[in-house]
């Protein structure tokens, strides 16, 4: 073939700027520790990474749900144990005075003074706080649950938690259920549902269910106050303490139950105190049994914690499998193209200066 | 005697044509990097012998005619594929800049913007009562609708500038017209003497190709050696000796720069759809296709977001048991959502109306905060079939495939131009060597021939002697 100047010349440049753009593309990966950078550079591992970061970030978040879930539920199997603690003393000194034998009016009337502290300290638990939020007043958390006679004054919703893309988690116990025993079962109350509403239609339809579910609810409070009747204190309904001839319940009212007792304790009513001994069994295995929904919630987040950890790890291998260049690679690359370029500097030179004109004298 | 003077003729005629050789070999040598430039030589022809009884005797040479060396099949497929190179440059190199705005690699983009607003709504969801969690889903949107601003701007901002390298583009066509049609007057003027017009066809064609890269054209020489330059289907750009020009403006229709063929009679076409080619025809598809696509796409996600995320809100109780509000101002349509959406003033200014409940008076009810949170998992595009973080990310995917393949066929065109650039220097590029051996070649034949004279000349003075001897 026939060679002229202007090939040999444009051979050159080309393979000259070759060399170059690919040295220069491969410094950039080692400045940067990464096989992509922009989407051009792989574009499905790009779209990959992209998907992997979200899912990081979003399991992130997770964690940090589950952290925040998991003090207030901690928080409130504290305050349910404390709660346990008192109840079995005052099942202890109702059943030192429900005999003659180590009870007598005197001593039942020092009881009584005492059941009333264990009465106030059970308020005083459902009344707690976690930094600003009250524990037990369903997702009225900024009312104060309980007043001093008992009357509950929070909701019985939960507060659900993401922890997981399609999961989430009651953080908390409401009040009514743990304190008054209501839809415990049996009482006609019903509970609210379980199912996190996820979109609006289902959050329209949970809605309209709370509505009717409070009327429901409402009616069967009304319908309990007319077949009971008022307690031995006005304004405070001992519900389970006997069983509801209507209803059925068997959740257990825990103020009243220490009222009750209370006043059979000032009233030296010898029988009255057996009967309560039944109502605190029932009042104690109310609060176990809350306690275990506690329990159960707090292993359930922190497994669901431990593979979100892993998951976050295991997106960060991803992400770096994908984007980040091989340092070594890179090196020995680096090291391929040099050497090839040089080799390109030399022989250019001897390509370009030889010309018939030099061997003429 | 008539065989010495003839002599003298051949010799001096000889000296003539070496001068011309050489001149023409310097004629290659000055141009030996002149763009488009083909090696002309010199065609020497035998002279007319005489005869003379039954000799023929031989008279010399005589130069015929200054030819250029070149293929014009080849310049013809290098003109196409320079069409090509044009095309896929511009394309390249204005998809490299719109990927650049899709890129998360470093930079935080809509993906990150997208994901942290879910996520403050699952702050949200763990502290409805908070202040602190209700400011940061005010901030994670105000942020998220700045970056759906962003992601237009930039894109409109490629588009401008493509706007503005057609406009410049088209005034480069209507230089080259012109230039080509002066050249079409000059080759005719010259051949029509008989000589072919080297320079001026190699001008021509180096024209010809730089058009090409321009805008796509199709082209084809007359009789009378005058090219016809078409572009796209119906512009005539040059016919004869006369151009016709091309004009690049913003109709009423559209807020984008179109191009117009402005004919001898003041008629004015579009004819933005039919070019397909060149440096235009590549800003134009990834103006009005690539680009016009993707804002497609962003005002869909910004659409439906804000329409799920409204929907929810407005369903909810804000922290003092009020009405939810609109969150978004709600885009009136599709078309321009990414660019309108935004916070709501009342929102913005009271992130205690945020709602978070599905029931007044309870500040810890969180459902409506989960209903939101939960739409980033939720298929809402595509008809149902694809989160709107699966919508992006395809984007992300489709709009760095483009790009590679463009960049890739970019490449595989350079090559091929730079194979058929080779082939074409091979045949009319100059090479110094060869030059210098002609040089040498020809001063040789002229310093013989300067002897034959000097010899004839001897010869005579020999005659001229003869009386004296």
């Amino acid at each position: 073939m026939r060679i002229a100047d202007k090939m040999s010349f444009n051979q050159v440049n080309q393979n000259l700027t070759k060399n170059r753009s690919e040295m220069a593309d491969l410094q950039n990966q080692a400045a940067t520790q990464k096989r992509i950078n922009k989407p051009s550079d792989d574009p499905l591992a790009s779209a990959r990474v992209l998907t992997a970061r979200t899912e990081e970030r979003g399991n992130t978040q997770f964690i940090k749900n589950i952290n925040n879930a998991r003090s207030f539920l901690e928080f409130s199997d504290q305050s349910l144990s404390e709660l346990t603690e008192i109840l079995v003393r005052a099942k202890e000194l109702a059943v030192s005075q429900s005999n003659d034998a180590s009870g007598n009016e005197e001593s039942r009337m020092v009881t009584a003074s005492e059941i009333e502290q264990i009465y106030n300290q059970s308020i005083q638990i459902g009344n707690r706080k976690l930094g600003e939020r009250y524990i037990f007043g369903g997702q009225k958390t900024q009312n104060t649950p309980f007043n001093q006679t008992g009357e509950y004054f929070g909701n019985d919703s939960d507060m659900k938690i993401q922890t997981q893309k399609d999961s989430f988690v009651a953080m908390n116990l409401p009040g009514s259920k743990v304190f008054l025993g209501r839809g415990l079962g049996g009482d006609g109350i019903v509970r609210a549902q379980y199912e996190t509403p996820t979109d609006v239609e289902s959050l329209k339809d949970f809605q309209n269910q709370e509505i009717e579910r409070q009327q429901i609810n409402e009616e069967v409070d009304s319908n309990f106050l007319t077949t009971r009747g008022p307690a031995s204190e006005s304004g405070r309904q001992s519900r389970a303490d006997r069983q509801d001839p209507v209803t059925g319940s068997v959740g257990v009212n825990l103020f009243s139950t220490l009222k009750n007792l209370e006043i059979s304790l000032k009233t030296n009513d010898k029988s009255g105190v057996q009967e309560a001994l039944d109502t605190l069994d029932q009042a104690i295995s109310q609060v176990v049994l809350a306690r275990s929904e506690v329990g159960s919630r707090i292993m359930a987040v922190n497994s669901t914690n431990d593979s979100l950890q892993k998951a976050v790890v295991d997106n960060k291998v991803t992400a770096s499998q994908l984007e980040d260049a091989d340092a070594f690679q890179v090196i020995s690359d680096i090291n391929k193209t040099d050497s090839t370029l040089k080799a390109t500097l030399e022989t250019s030179g001897k390509l370009i200066q030889p010309s018939l004109l030099d061997f003429l004298r | 005697m008539s065989k010495i003077s003839a002599m003298m003729d051949t010799g001096k005629r000889s000296l003539m044509n070496s001068q011309t050789a050489l001149q023409t070999v310097g004629h290659n040598i000055a141009n030996k990097s002149t763009e488009g430039f083909s090696r002309q030589r010199v065609e020497l022809q035998t002279n007319t012998p005489i005869t003379e009884g039954n000799l023929q005797i031989g008279m010399g040479a005589r130069a015929g005619v200054v030819t250029r060396v070149n293929n014009p099949w080849l310049e013809k497929q290098i003109q196409r594929e320079g069409m090509s190179m044009g095309f896929q440059d511009s394309r390249a190199d204005a998809l490299g800049r719109v990927e650049q705005i899709y890129n998360e690699q470093n930079n935080k983009g809509l993906n990150q913007y997208m994901t942290d607003f879910f996520n403050s709504f699952r702050e949200l969801s763990n502290n409805p009562e908070s202040l602190a969690s209700r400011t940061m889903v005010r901030e994670s949107s105000v942020a998220l609708t700045k970056d759906f601003g962003r992601v237009v701007g930039q894109l409109k901002a490629v588009q401008e500038d493509l706007d503005g390298q057609i406009k410049t583009t088209v005034e480069e066509v209507n230089q080259l017209s012109k230039e080509i049609a002066s050249l079409n007057e000059k080759v005719q003027m010259v051949e029509v003497q008989g000589t072919p017009a080297n320079d001026e066809r190699d001008r021509r064609d180096l024209l010809l190709k730089k058009l090409g890269e321009k805008i796509d054209i199709s082209w084809a020489e007359g009789r009378d050696g005058m090219v016809t330059v078409t572009a796209g289907r119906t512009a005539i750009l040059v016919s004869g000796i006369g151009s016709s020009e091309l004009k690049a403006r913003q109709t009423d229709a559209r807020d984008r720069v179109e191009v117009f063929f402005e004919g001898s009679s003041s008629t004015s076409a579009n004819i933005t759809e039919q070019i397909t080619g060149g440096r235009i025809g590549g800003a134009l598809d990834v103006r009005d296709k690539v680009i016009e696509d993707l804002l497609g796409h962003v005002d869909n996600m910004a659409y439906t977001l804000a329409k799920e995320v409204n929907t929810a809100h407005i369903e909810g109780f804000d922290k003092s048991g009020r009405n939810g509000v609109l969150f978004f101002d709600m885009p009136d349509q599709v078309k321009g959502a990414a660019s309108v959406i935004g916070l709501n003033k009342t929102v913005f200014n009271d992130v205690g109306r945020i709602a978070t409940g599905a029931q007044p008076g309870a500040a810890g009810d969180n459902t409506v905060a989960n209903v939101i949170s939960a739409l980033q998992y939720r298929q809402v595009m595509d008809g149902g079939t694809s989160t709107l973080d699966d919508y992006y990310s395809t984007q992300v995917g489709q709009i760095g495939a483009v790009a590679q393949r463009a960049v890739k066929a970019q490449e595989s065109q350079k090559n091929v131009i730079s194979q058929l650039t080779n082939i074409r220097e091979s045949i009319s590029g100059v090479s110094l060597d060869e030059e210098t051996t002609k040089m040498i070649e020809f001063q040789k034949t002229y310093d013989a021939s300067a002897r034959l004279i000097k010899t004839a000349d001897e010869m005579f003075d020999t005659v001229l002697n003869l009386k004296r001897m």
